[in-house]
C-alpha cells in the first residue's frame, strides 16, 4: 500500500503534534483529518503540509490555530430537540432518584450542548444537586464555553430548538443581549467544572450518572472510539446513561455488550450490570 | 421386502407340509378302515359257515333221531343265515369280485338250505328213507363243499386284501414319517435363514440411525448465527467426538484460497498450514476434485495432536471437502489413531453438504456484517462531512468579513513570531547550558552531602560503641582508686592517698566526658526517647535551687530563681531532659562566673511556650564565638578549656535535647558582661513540632508488611489449605483426634468440599478468619479450649457469624451448642452415614438461596408496599418501623441487605447507621438509603460512609430500588468472600507509618473517596475529606488536629487541585505539607503541572493501590 506524499506528510504532522504538544490526533478518522489539514494549509498559507509541520513544531502559537482547524467546533443549543426531549421525559425521572448528580459533557466544544443541559436540568429542578463536567481538548473552545457568549442571530434557532425540546420556560430568561451578542446568565455556570481532558490519552476522572458526547466519536477511528467508550463505561455507574450523536452507534464497538439501548432512536444508552 | 418374501415362503412351506401330513393321516385311516372291513368280512364269512354247519348238524340230528328237538340249531341257522348273507353282502358291497363270489355262495347256500328243507320235510312226512336217499345223493354234501370252497376262496380273497392293505398302511406310515422329518429339517433351515435376514435388517437400521443422529447432532451444532471460526470449532469438536478423531482442522474457502479457521487437538505450536490453494497439496487436491480422501498409515510430519502429557501423530487421515451447489467451500481434515471405517467415511460424505451450507451462510453473514459496518462508517463519514460543511459555511461567512483584517495581522504576527522564535531559541540554548552546569553542581553537592552524612553517622556509631567500651575498664579503675583513697588498711601515706584521690577525680572527669559523648551520639543517632509528662514549674525551680545553692555559696555568688506570675503552673514536657538542659546551662553559668549573680528566670516565651533563661554575669562570649559554642567539642575559646575545664559538649547536648523537646536555645551575650541562655520549649510537648535533625536522615526502609503469624505447627492431618481454589467450598474441621479428623477430611473431600483441619481452638479461630470457610464441623473437646468457646467466638464475630457450624461431641452439650447458634449437634460415636448426613445438612444450608432483606420504614403502608415489591421466591423481607426494632433484629440475625428510610420515630437514620458501624454486636448488612427528602451535600457525604446506594423517592425510584437490592443480593453471593478476605488481609496489614496519621483527601468523586478511605483507613490512618480546594484550604487553616499529608484531586468544582496546591504553598504552615496530586491526565506535561503547582508527587488515575500506598509512605513525614 503506497500512501500519497500528502498522506505521509499528514501522518508525520500528526506524529509531530503528538510528540511535541501531546495532542493525539493519530487515531482520528483519516479522511476528515485530511480535509481539515488541507483547509488549514490553505488558510494558514503553507505550500505543503510538511512546511506547516515545520511551522507547528517551531511555533507553539500555531497550535491553538491548528487545533481549531482539527477540531470541528459546531453546535447549536438544543440541537436535535428530540434528543433533549427524550432526556427530559425518559432520563430525568431516573436521575431524580439520585441524591446528587454528575453529568459529563465530553467534547463540550464551545458550550452550546453544556448550556442546553444545564437549562434542561434547571427546568427539571435538578440543577441544584448536579455538577457538570465540561471537557474538551481545545483550550480556545473551552474558554469560549466558559464565556458563554453567542452571536445574537443564532439565538433564533436556539429558541426554536428549545421550544421543540419541551422547554418549560423561555430561553430568553437565560441570556442577555448586548453588543450584537447574547451573553448567557452567569448563574448557569455556577455548577460547571470546565476542564481540559482528552478522550485519546486521559483516564476516567469521576463517576457520573449521565454522559453526553454528541458528534465527537464520528471523528475517531474504530480503536479510538473503543477507547473513548471504554472511558465512558468506566465512568458510569450501573444504570448510568450515555447519549451519543444521531449518526453514532455502539453497534460495532467492543463495548456493545456493556450498554443497553434506552431510547433507541435518540441514541441514548444505559449501562448494563456487567 | 426380503423378510416379507421369506415369511411368505415359510407360510407356503407350512401349508404344503400340513397338506402332506393330512394326506398321510387320511391314507392311514382309510387303510385302517379297510383292514377292519376285511376283518369283518372274514368274521361274517366264518359266521355264515358256522350257520350253514349248524343247519346241517340240526338236519343230521333230526334225520337220525326224528326228534324235533334236534331241529333247534337248524331253525336258528335258518333264521340267521339270511342276515348273515346280507351282512356279508353289505360288507363286500364295494368289491365286485367278492360280490360275484357271494352270488355264487348264495346260490350254493340256497341250494343247501333247500336240500336240508327237503330232507327234513321228507323225514317229517315219515319218509325217512327218501330223506336219507336225498342225503345219500350227496347233493347236500356237494353244496356244502361248494359253500366251504366259496367261503374259503372269499376268505382267502379278503385275507389277501387285508394283507395288501396292511402293506399299504405300512407304506403310508413310512411316507408320513419321512415327510415330517423332511418338513422339520426344512423348517429349521428356513427359520435360520429368516433370523439371519432379520438381524441383517436391524444392523442396517442401526447404521442408518447412527448416521441420522450424527446428522441431526451436527446440524444442531451448526445452528445459529455463528462466525466461520465458531462454526469450524463446533463442527470439528462434534466430528472429533462423534467419529473418535484425535486431531482435526477446518479450512474455509474464499474463491480458490482456503483459510484455516479452526483446529482440534493440535497444540498451538504445531506446524499446521494457515492456508492453501485449490490443487495445492492433498488438501487442495481434495478441494479441487471435491472427493473424500482417505490416507492410511500416514508418514511422519503430519497433523499433530497433543495434551499436557505429550503429543503424537494420527495414523490415519481423512480429508473431506464440503460442497454445495457444485462448489467446494470448506475442507475438513481429521486425523485418527485407529483405522477409519467405511461408516465414518459415509458419515463424512453425508455431512459435507450441511457443513458446506452452514459455511456458506456464515460467509454470507460475515459479509453482511462487514457491509453493515461499512454502512455505519459511511454514515458517520457523511455526518462528519455535513458537520464540516456546516462549519465551513459558518466560517466562510465570517471569513469573508475578517479575511483582509486577519491577513494583515497574520503577516505581522508571522514576522514577530519569527523574531521571537529566533530569540527564544537562543535563550533556550543558553538556558540549557546553564541548566547543565547547575545540574552538575547539584550532583556534586549531593554527593558531598551524602559523604558528610555518612561520615557523621559513622562517627555517631563509633562514639556510641567506643563510650561503652571505655566505661567498662574505667569503672573498675574508679572503684579501685576509691578503695585505695579510703585507705581502709591504713598503710598508705598521705601523699599516696592524694594520688589515689587524683586518680579517682580524673577518672570521674573522664566518665562525665564519656557520658556526654554518649548522650550526644545517642541524640544524633536518634536513640533518645522523649517521655512527656505534666510537670510543675515551681517544683522544677525548687529542684534547681536545691542543686545549685551549695555551689553558689561555695563560690560566693548570688543565685536567684524567679518565676513570672503569668506562667502556667504546669507544663507538659520530659522532666528528665528538661532538668538535664537546665543543669547544663546552670553549671556552665557557675563555671564561667567569678563574681556577681546567676539567675534562673521562668517566663512566657510566646503564646504557647515557656522560656527558661539562665543569666550570669560571667566572662561572656564574643559575637564571633557565639555560634561555635553550640557545636560539639568547641568552646568559646580554645584556651578556655585549660582554664575552666569541661568537655565543651554540654551545650551541644542541651541544644539537641531542646530540639527534641520541640524547642530551642537562644544565646544573648556580650564579652565581659555575662551571658543569657534562654531555653524556649512548648507548653505542651508536640512530637510533630520537632524539627528534623540538621542533616537529613536517610529514609527508613519501608516496613515490610507484617504477616499474620502462622498458626502453631499443629498440623497433624494434611489438608487442603495450601491448595485452595475458588470453585469448591471450604470446610473447616476442628477436631483434635487424628483418626476422626482424617475420616472427616476424606469424607468432606468426597462430598466436594476443600477441607482444612484444625486441631486446637486458637488455630481454628485463626483459620476461620483467614479462610472464611463455608461451613465448620466442630468438636467440643479440644486440647486448649472448649469447642463451645470457639462456637461462641465465631458467632459473636460479625465476619464469621454467618458460617454454619455443626457440633460433634463425646458428651452432651446439645442445648448449649444449639443456643449458641450451632446448626446441628451430634453425639459421638458416629458412623459414616451420620457424618454424610451432617455434611449434606451443611451443604443444604449453604445452597439455601433465601436472601433476607430488612426494611426499616416507619410508614406502615409504605413498609408493606416495599415488602411486596422486594419479596420474591428467593427473597424474604422483614419490615420494622423503629430504630430500636431494627437494632434488635440485627442483633439476632444477619441480613443480606437493608433498606433504610431516614426518618424514624425513635432515632434518625444517621444515628442508627453510626450505631451500627460503631458497635460490633450488630450485623451490618449493605445499606440502601431510601428517602423522600432531598439531601444536602453534607448529608450525602455523611451517609456515603455507610451506604453505597442512596435513592430519592420518586416516580422511578421503586424500579431503581428493586434493581439495587437485586444487585446487593447477588453480590453477596459472588463478591463478598473476596471482600471479606480483603478485609482480613487489610486488618493484618496495619502500617506502622500510617498508624495514627491524619490524611486529608481532597476529592469530589464519591467513588474515589470511598476507595481511598477503604485503602487507607484499615492501615491505621485517619481520613478527612474535603470536596474541593476551598474546603481543603479551610481545613488546613485549622491545625487541630494537624493534617500529616494531603491527597489532592486535580479536577474539582469551586477550586481545582492545582490552584488549591498553590494556595497551600503560599500559607506559612503549608510549605512543608506533603501533597500528592491525583490526576486523570496522562501526559508528561500535565503531570509536570502538578509538580509546578507545588505538589510533592502525583499519581495517575485509575489509582493503583500499591503505588498509592508507597507514595503515601514515602511522603508521610516521620
Amino acid at each position: 500500500m503506497s500512501d500519497s506524499i500528502e498522506d505521509i506528510e499528514i501522518r508525520l504532522l500528526l506524529e509531530a503534534l503528538y510528540q511535541k504538544y501531546h495532542y493525539d490526533f493519530r487515531s482520528y478518522a483519516f479522511a476528515s483529518i485530511k480535509r481539515r489539514l488541507r483547509q488549514a494549509r490553505e488558510q494558514l498559507g503553507f505550500a505543503t503540509i510538511s512546511s506547516m509541520q515545520a511551522g507547528l513544531l517551531h511555533d507553539p502559537a500555531m497550535l491553538p490555530q491548528l487545533i481549531g482547524f482539527l477540531t470541528v467546533q459546531v453546535s447549536e443549543m438544543f440541537r436535535d430537540p428530540s434528543y433533549f426531549r427524550a432526556l427530559r421525559e425518559k432520563v430525568a425521572p431516573h436521575l431524580r432518584t439520585y441524591p446528587s448528580l454528575k453529568i459529563w459533557i465530553a467534547g463540550c466544544s464551545s458550550g452550546e450542548e453544556l448550556y442546553s443541559l444545564v437549562i434542561l436540568l434547571r427546568e427539571e429542578g435538578l440543577e441544584s444537586r448536579t455538577l457538570f463536567y465540561a471537557t474538551d481538548i481545545n483550550q480556545d473552545a473551552l474558554a469560549k464555553a466558559a464565556a458563554g457568549v453567542y452571536s445574537l442571530d443564532r439565538m433564533q434557532v436556539f429558541t426554536e430548538n428549545h421550544r421543540k425540546s419541551g422547554g418549560k420556560s423561555s430561553l430568553s430568561d437565560y441570556y442577555r443581549a448586548a453588543y450584537g451578542g447574547a451573553s448567557l446568565d452567569k448563574s448557569l455556570r455556577q455548577r460547571v467544572v470546565f476542564s481540559d481532558h482528552s478522550l485519546v490519552t486521559d483516564a476516567a476522572f469521576a463517576e457520573v450518572q449521565l454522559i453526553s458526547c454528541r458528534n465527537v466519536l464520528i471523528y475517531f477511528d474504530r480503536d479510538l472510539q473503543d477507547r473513548a467508550l471504554g472511558l465512558f463505561r468506566d465512568s458510569l455507574p450501573r444504570r448510568g446513561f450515555l447519549g451519543l450523536g444521531s449518526k453514532e452507534s455502539l453497534r460495532f464497538s467492543r463495548h456493545t455488550d456493556a450498554f443497553a439501548e434506552f431510547v433507541r432512536e435518540e441514541k441514548i444508552y444505559q449501562k448494563r450490570d456487567i | 421386502m426380503l423378510i416379507a418374501s421369506g415369511l411368505a415362503l415359510v407360510l407356503i412351506f407350512f401349508i404344503v407340509s400340513g397338506g402332506v401330513a393330512y394326506r398321510n393321516i387320511t391314507a392311514l385311516r382309510d387303510d385302517n378302515q379297510k383292514i377292519m372291513l376285511s376283518h369283518d368280512v372274514i368274521t361274517a364269512l366264518d359266521n355264515l359257515l358256522e350257520a350253514a354247519q349248524d343247519a346241517e348238524t340240526g338236519q343230521r340230528g333230526y334225520l337220525l333221531t326224528n326228534a324235533e328237538r334236534y331241529l333247534a340249531p337248524y331253525y336258528a341257522a335258518k333264521s340267521t343265515i339270511g342276515d348273515r348273507m346280507d351282512e356279508v353282502a353289505d360288507l363286500v358291497r364295494d368289491n365286485p369280485k367278492q360280490n360275484t363270489a357271494l352270488a355264487r355262495l348264495k346260490a350254493h347256500v340256497d341250494a343247501k338250505m333247500a336240500e336240508l328243507q327237503q330232507t327234513i320235510d321228507l323225514r317229517r312226512s315219515g319218509n325217512a328213507d327218501a330223506a336219507l336217499s336225498v342225503v345219500a345223493s350227496d347233493r347236500g354234501k356237494a353244496e356244502m363243499d361248494a359253500i366251504r370252497a366259496e367261503l374259503a376262496s372269499m376268505d382267502l380273497e379278503e385275507a389277501g386284501l387285508r394283507d395288501k392293505r396292511v402293506a399299504e398302511m405300512a407304506d403310508s406310515y413310512h411316507s408320513a414319517v419321512l415327510s415330517s422329518v423332511l418338513s422339520a429339517l426344512l423348517g429349521i433351515a428356513l427359520a435360520a435363514r429368516i433370523g439371519y435376514l432379520v438381524r441383517r435388517a436391524a444392523a442396517a437400521r442401526q447404521i442408518q440411525e447412527w448416521l441420522q443422529t450424527g446428522q441431526v447432532g451436527l446440524g444442531g451444532k451448526m445452528l445459529g448465527d455463528q462466525t466461520a471460526e465458531r462454526l469450524g470449532d463446533a463442527v470439528l469438536s462434534f466430528l472429533a467426538r462423534y467419529l473418535g478423531a484425535q486431531a482435526g482442522a477446518v479450512y474455509v474457502g474464499h474463491g480458490d484460497h482456503f483459510q484455516r479457521v479452526s483446529t482440534y487437538g493440535a497444540p498451538a505450536d504445531a506446524a499446521i498450514p494457515e492456508q492453501f490453494s485449490r490443487g495445492d497439496g492433498l488438501l487442495g487436491q481434495a478441494a479441487a476434485e471435491s472427493r473424500l480422501l482417505l490416507i492410511e498409515d500416514i508418514p511422519d510430519s503430519y497433523l499433530v495432536f497433543g495434551s499436557a502429557l505429550g503429543r503424537s501423530k494420527p495414523r490415519h487421515l481423512v480429508i473431506a471437502p464440503a460442497r454445495v451447489e457444485g462448489a467446494v467451500n470448506a475442507v475438513v481434515e481429521l486425523g485418527f489413531i485407529r483405522p477409519v471405517d467405511d461408516l465414518a467415511l459415509k458419515f463424512l460424505e453425508l455431512s459435507c453438504e450441511p457443513i458446506a451450507i452452514a459455511v456458506r451462510s456464515a460467509n454470507y453473514r460475515s459479509d453482511l456484517q462487514r457491509l453493515l459496518e461499512q454502512t455505519q462508517r459511511q454514515s458517520e463519514e457523511l455526518q462528519v462531512q455535513s458537520e464540516e460543511l456546516r462549519v465551513n459555511n459558518e466560517e466562510l461567512e465570517e471569513q469573508s468579513r475578517a479575511l483582509r483584517e486577519s491577513q494583515v495581522r497574520l503577516e505581522q504576527q508571522q514576522v514577530e513570531l519569527e523574531q521571537n522564535n529566533s530569540q527564544l531559541e537562543a535563550q533556550a540554548q543558553q538556558l540549557e547550558a546553564q541548566r547543565d552546569d547547575l545540574e552538575q553542581a547539584n550532583a556534586a553537592i549531593q554527593a558531598k552531602a551524602k559523604e558528610v552524612e555518612q561520615a557523621s553517622r559513622y562517627k555517631s556509631d563509633f562514639l556510641a560503641n567506643m563510650s561503652h567500651e571505655l566505661r567498662t575498664p574505667l569503672n573498675s579503675s574508679l572503684i579501685l582508686a576509691k578503695l585505695l583513697a579510703d585507705n581502709s588498711h591504713g598503710n598508705l601515706t598521705d601523699e599516696q592517698i592524694k594520688y589515689a584521690k587524683t586518680i579517682q577525680s580524673s577518672g570521674n572527669d573522664l566518665l562525665t566526658l564519656i557520658n556526654d559523648i554518649l548522650d550526644l551520639s545517642k541524640i544524633e543517632a536518634g536513640h533518645v526517647e522523649i517521655r512527656p509528662q505534666p510537670l510543675s514549674l515551681a517544683l522544677l525551680a525548687k529542684a534547681m535551687r536545691q542543686m545549685f545553692q551549695p555551689l553558689a555559696a561555695q563560690k560566693g555568688l548570688i543565685f536567684d530563681v524567679d518565676i513570672a506570675p503569668d506562667c502556667p503552673d504546669t507544663i507538659e514536657s520530659d522532666l528528665q531532659r528538661l532538668e538535664q538542659i537546665l543543669k547544663n546551662l546552670l553549671s556552665n553559668a557557675f563555671k564561667f562566673t567569678e563574681t556577681g549573680t546567676v539567675r534562673l528566670d521562668v517566663a512566657r516565651g510566646g503564646e504557647k511556650s515557656i522560656a527558661l533563661s539562665v543569666v550570669d554575669t560571667g566572662i561572656g562570649i564574643s559575637e564571633e564565638h557565639q555560634r561555635a559554642v553550640f557545636e560539639s567539642f568547641r568552646q568559646a575559646d580554645g584556651t578556655i578549656s585549660r582554664k575552666y575545664g569541661g568537655t565543651g559538649l554540654g551545650l551541644s547536648i542541651s541544644r539537641e535535647l531542646a530540639r527534641l523537646l520541640g524547642g530551642a536555645i537562644r544565646l544573648k551575650s556580650r564579652e565581659g558582661e555575662g551571658s543569657t541562655f534562654t531555653l524556649v520549649i512548648p507548653q505542651a510537648y508536640d512530637p510533630l513540632a520537632v524539627q528534623p535533625l540538621a542533616y537529613p536522615q536517610a529514609a527508613a526502609a519501608a516496613p515490610t508488611a507484617r504477616r499474620s503469624p502462622e498458626p502453631a505447627q499443629l498440623r497433624k492431618v494434611e489438608d487442603d489449605r495450601d491448595a485452595l481454589t475458588n470453585d469448591r467450598r471450604i470446610l473447616l474441621v476442628i477436631e483434635d483426634d487424628e483418626t476422626f479428623a482424617t475420616i472427616l477430611r476424606d469424607l468432606s473431600r468426597e462430598m466436594g468440599f476443600q477441607p482444612i483441619v484444625a486441631a486446637a481452638a486458637e488455630e481454628a479461630l485463626i483459620l476461620a478468619k483467614r479462610h472464611m470457610p463455608s461451613a465448620i464441623v466442630l468438636d467440643v473437646g479440644l486440647p486448649d479450649q472448649s469447642g463451645l468457646f470457639v462456637l461462641d467466638r465465631l458467632k459473636r464475630d460479625v465476619s464469621t457469624r454467618h458460617i454454619p457450624i455443626h457440633v460433634v461431641s463425646g458428651s452432651d452439650h446439645a442445648e448449649t451448642a444449639l443456643s449458641l447458634g450451632a446448626v446441628g449437634y451430634m453425639l459421638k460415636p458416629v458412623n459414616r452415614t451420620d457424618l454424610i448426613d451432617v455434611l449434606k445438612k451443611l451443604e443444604n444450608k449453604l445452597s439455601q438461596a433465601m436472601h433476607r432483606v430488612l426494611v426499616v420504614e416507619d410508614d406502615d403502608t409504605q413498609r408493606e408496599a416495599l415488602g411486596k415489591l422486594l419479596s420474591s421466591h428467593d427473597v424474604e423481607t422483614i419490615g420494622v418501623g423503629t430504630a430500636a426494632e431494627c437494632l434488635q433484629r440485627l442483633k439476632e440475625q444477619t441480613f443480606d441487605c437493608m433498606v433504610l428510610d431516614l426518618s424514624l420515630p425513635d432515632a434518625s437514620g444517621y444515628a442508627l447507621l453510626e450505631t451500627l458501624s460503631r458497635e460490633d454486636a450488630y450485623s451490618f448488612p449493605p445499606v440502601i438509603v431510601y428517602t423522600g427528602r432531598e439531601l444536602s451535600a453534607d448529608d450525602e457525604q455523611r451517609l456515603r460512609r455507610y451506604s453505597k446506594s442512596i435513592i430519592i423517592k420518586g416516580a422511578k425510584s421503586p424500579e431503581r430500588l428493586l434493581d439495587e437490592v437485586t444487585l446487593f443480593l447477588h453480590q453477596v453471593v459472588s463478591a463478598l468472600p473476596d471482600e471479606r478476605q480483603k478485609m482480613i488481609r487489610q486488618a493484618h496489614n496495619r502500617d506502622a507509618i500510617l498508624e495514627g496519621r491524619r490524611i486529608l483527601v481532597v476529592e469530589d468523586d464519591v467513588r474515589n473517596v470511598y476507595a481511598l478511605t477503604n485503602i487507607l483507613e484499615p492501615r491505621g490512618a485517619a481520613i478527612e475529606i474535603a470536596r474541593n480546594g476551598r474546603e481543603a484550604l479551610d481545613r488546613l487553616s485549622r491545625s487541630d488536629p494537624a493534617i500529616d499529608l494531603v491527597l489532592m484531586d486535580v479536577m474539582m468544582p469551586v477550586m481545582d487541585g492545582l490552584t488549591a496546591t498553590r494556595e497551600i504553598r503560599k500559607a506559612a504552615n503549608g510549605r512543608k505539607m506533603p501533597i500528592i496530586a491525583l490526576t486523570a491526565k496522562a501526559m508528561p506535561d500535565d503531570q509536570q503541572n502538578c509538580i509546578d503547582a507545588g505538589a510533592n508527587d502525583y499519581i495517575a488515575k485509575p489509582l493503583d493501590v500499591e503505588k498509592l500506598l508507597s507514595l503515601v509512605r514515602v511522603w508521610m513525614p516521620r
